[in-house]
């Protein structure tokens, strides 16, 4: 259950994203998040919203965290993101490694961007390597290439780093969901100076603090999973077919009470997730309903949920774009089996 | 009983697949997908090689799933360019084949099907077009929505109202015209900003006081709902093709993805009974497509069979493109998975939804109870 802070909290959220995310969510779409809108998430704390006072934060706990998390995904999934990858995956590490906090405090203030370039979701490793001082190579699935500073796994011949970099190269391609956040490719040769080096022994670090931090993409799956299922029952409404209302049909109100059902349980689930297993299931969990949710709202919507224009097709798109980006659904499983099971399952 | 296809037919597929790896370029398929634009060059193409032919309909129907396997976009867009023309071969008059048929089928014209209202999709009898008897022919108003083809045909079989609903029979009272798109008052404006299937025109059209004459009146007055569900029963074995086409498209894009990955990879069993459900999905698929396929192809249509193909085949496309999702993850992105992934969806909404054609298939099989009383 939710504390009375945290209810303050997620309304105050809840204000914001409806006075200025809710009506130009389409407009964030095409044109990415702006600096304006940079600065006001700047202004309310979620830029840096985990972090300790002292380090710009807003020193929101975990589970206020998912709360926001979850309440700006309603409005703008790609705006929750924005600000799930600049916490969470670069903020947050740089805090952890206490590295380069001026970094943080341009990211804290909306001045800078940053993003993570990892291969912690992919099947295989990628090949940047860090040679002496000499980082080199290239990923082909960097979200936010365009960022200020890219924190960028690499991999030396006995450990590997988390070095900060600006890449060579960078090409844009269109992404399948959250369009307002860019992604593609990025290359990299440049020599690393000893304080742009963030973790040794990172791949581990990393893995551990992603995995952890699953229940953070959880609650964005559950946003929009809330959100669609909203879009679909006010729309069976309003939609006749057959002189009744969509919602009077026994199989449409049923399959919509039943996705109702299973958003409240995971949103109880949310703030009960206790350790990395707990929420790797819960993301996994999460990723498959907003899937669900998102296509049983096209399916309401019918021809008109296909067209862009009505923000439908965007939950179908972005459901499994947040699944590509955050699950890869071996890995997640295996960790989960080694844990419920035993360390030598999911072996061959 | 023989599974297979005859000779003749299985040559076609061979000779379908080759076209569309030759002429659906990874550049084409971008550039319609991104451009949204008709495909009218490929269009000819597909008919100077002989593709498009509804007198063997097994050889469109092998052509539609061997096109959709490489993608679905073009080539839905190339074949159903002859949208609507068993209407006129089922029903149409010498004059009506002649003057519209067969230049269709030539390639010389292009045709649609223009059903779909703004507020009445899968409840066909709930269309409010009106068109009525003048002392010239017939006076059309009305507004038609999601047309295929919409911008770029030359006329449309359109379905309107020319009385009155009775409360018992929604469905009597609809006529069945041909229309063309270039007359008076006809106003085509094309939809963009679909989620996938962009190469396919898609159109909004108004009707304002269209002349339509007398002899573009297709079968009887009236009952245009009739000729309507004949051709439904045809078209959606065609849609369940492009479907079952579509699902192994996504098979075929997989098994790229693992042949470029290390042995380990391919020897993990999660990978290979992802991999044994998805060839077993799409088996089963084509299995009921074809059985669908077969009692339509020989005159004896079997409505429930047919929906039940075209609703299990959507519903396969769909949960293939979700399985390989989980296999090839974050490495799809922009790639032509991804696109298929989007392609997939309308298969359960176009020509009659998954939950319209759950009901034809529940309506057929409580009839069987009162055979059984």
């Amino acid at each position: 259950m939710a504390s009375e802070e945290q209810k303050l909290l997620v309304s105050m959220i809840e204000q914001f994203a409806k006075e200025e995310l809710e009506n130009v969510a389409q407009k964030i779409e095409k044109e990415g998040i702006s600096k304006d809108i940079r600065k006001r998430l700047a202004e309310l704390g979620l830029l840096a919203a985990t972090l300790p006072q002292s380090e710009n934060g807003a020193d929101i706990d975990r589970s206020s965290f998912s709360l926001v998390l979850m309440t700006l995904a309603k409005y703008s999934a790609s705006v929750a993101y924005f600000i799930y990858l600049q916490n969470t995956l670069v903020n947050e590490i740089l805090f952890k490694a206490q590295k380069r906090k001026e970094e943080i405090a341009k990211i804290a203030s909306g001045e800078s961007t940053g993003t993570l370039v990892h291969d912690i979701n992919l099947n295989f490793p990628l090949e940047i390597y860090i040679k002496g001082h000499e980082l080199y190579g290239a990923n082909n699935f960097v979200i936010l290439p365009d960022a200020d500073f890219h924190l960028v796994l690499a991999r030396s011949e006995k450990t590997s780093y988390l070095v900060m970099a600006n890449p060579v190269k960078i090409e844009k391609k269109k992404p399948l969901g959250f369009r307002a956040i860019s992604f593609g490719f990025a290359s990299y040769k440049q020599t690393i100076e000893e304080d742009r080096i963030i973790l040794k022994d990172a791949d581990n670090l990393l893995k551990s603090h992603i995995f952890d931090t699953s229940d953070q993409i959880a609650a964005i799956a559950i946003g929009m999973s809330e959100s669609a299922l909203e879009k679909a029952i006010e729309y069976s409404k309003e939609r006749k077919a057959f002189e009744s209302y969509l919602y009077e049909f026994q199989p449409i109100s049923a399959v919509l009470s039943d996705m109702k059902g299973r958003i409240e349980e995971m949103k109880k689930a949310l703030m009960l997730s206790e350790d990395t297993k707990d929420r790797i299931l819960l993301k996994l969990n999460a990723l498959e309903l907003a899937r669900s949710a998102s296509r049983l709202a096209l399916q309401i919507y019918g021809g008109y949920g296909y067209l862009e224009d009505l923000g439908i097709e965007r939950y179908y798109r972005d459901s499994m774009y947040l699944t590509m980006l955050s699950s890869n659904y071996i890995k997640d499983i295996e960790i989960i089996s080694k844990n419920i099971i035993s360390p030598d399952a999911f072996k061959i | 009983m023989s599974f297979e296809l005859p000779q003749e037919v299985e040559e076609t597929r061979k000779r379908a697949r080759n076209f569309a790896l030759r002429e659906f370029t990874k550049e084409l398929i971008e550039h319609f997908d991104e451009t949204e634009e008709y495909p009218n060059e490929i269009r000819k193409k597909v008919f100077d090689a002989g593709f498009i032919t509804i007198e063997n309909p097994w050889n469109m129907l092998v052509t539609m799933e061997e096109f959709c396997r490489v993608d679905p976009g073009i080539g839905l867009s190339t074949l159903a360019s002859v949208f609507g023309s068993e209407i006129l071969l089922l029903y149409g008059t010498d004059e009506q084949k002649e003057k519209y048929l067969y230049p269709t089928l030539k390639g010389e014209k292009i045709s649609a099907v223009a059903v779909t209202e703004p507020g009445a999709g899968s409840d066909v009898a709930g269309i409010s077009s009106r068109i009525e008897k003048s002392e010239k022919g017939w006076i059309l108003n009305g507004h038609k929505m999601f047309i295929t083809n919409g911008t770029v045909a030359d006329h449309y079989y359109l379905l309107a109202r020319s009385a009155p609903p009775s409360k018992e029979k929604r469905h009597h009272g609809l006529t069945l015209a041909i229309v063309e798109r270039k007359w008076n008052g006809v106003n085509p404006v094309k939809l963009k900003g679909k989620l996938g299937m962009r190469a396919t025109d898609t159109a909004e059209i108004t009707f304002e006081n269209v002349l339509v004459p007398n002899e573009n009146i297709v079968g009887e007055e009236g009952k245009g709902f009739y000729i309507i569900m004949t051709f439904f029963n045809i078209s959606r074995v065609y849609v369940a093709a492009q479907s079952v086409g579509t699902a192994q498209g996504i098979l075929d894009l997989l098994l790229e993805y693992l042949a470029e990955k290390p042995a380990s990879f391919r020897e993990m069993e999660y990978v290979q009974f992802a991999l044994a459900e998805i060839s077993t999905l799409i088996e089963a698929a084509r299995n009921i497509t074809y059985k669908a396929a077969a009692k339509v192809f020989s005159f004896n249509p079997d409505p429930a069979l047919t929906s039940m193909a075209k609703y299990y085949a959507a519903e396969v496309a769909n949960q293939v493109a979700n399985i390989a999702f989980k296999i090839v993850g974050i490495e799809a992105s922009g790639s032509k998975l991804e696109k298929l992934y989007r392609d997939a969806k309308i298969t359960e909404i176009w020509e009659g939804t998954s939950e319209i054609e759950k009901l034809v298939i529940s309506r057929m099989i409580l009839k069987k109870i009162q055979e059984v009383k």
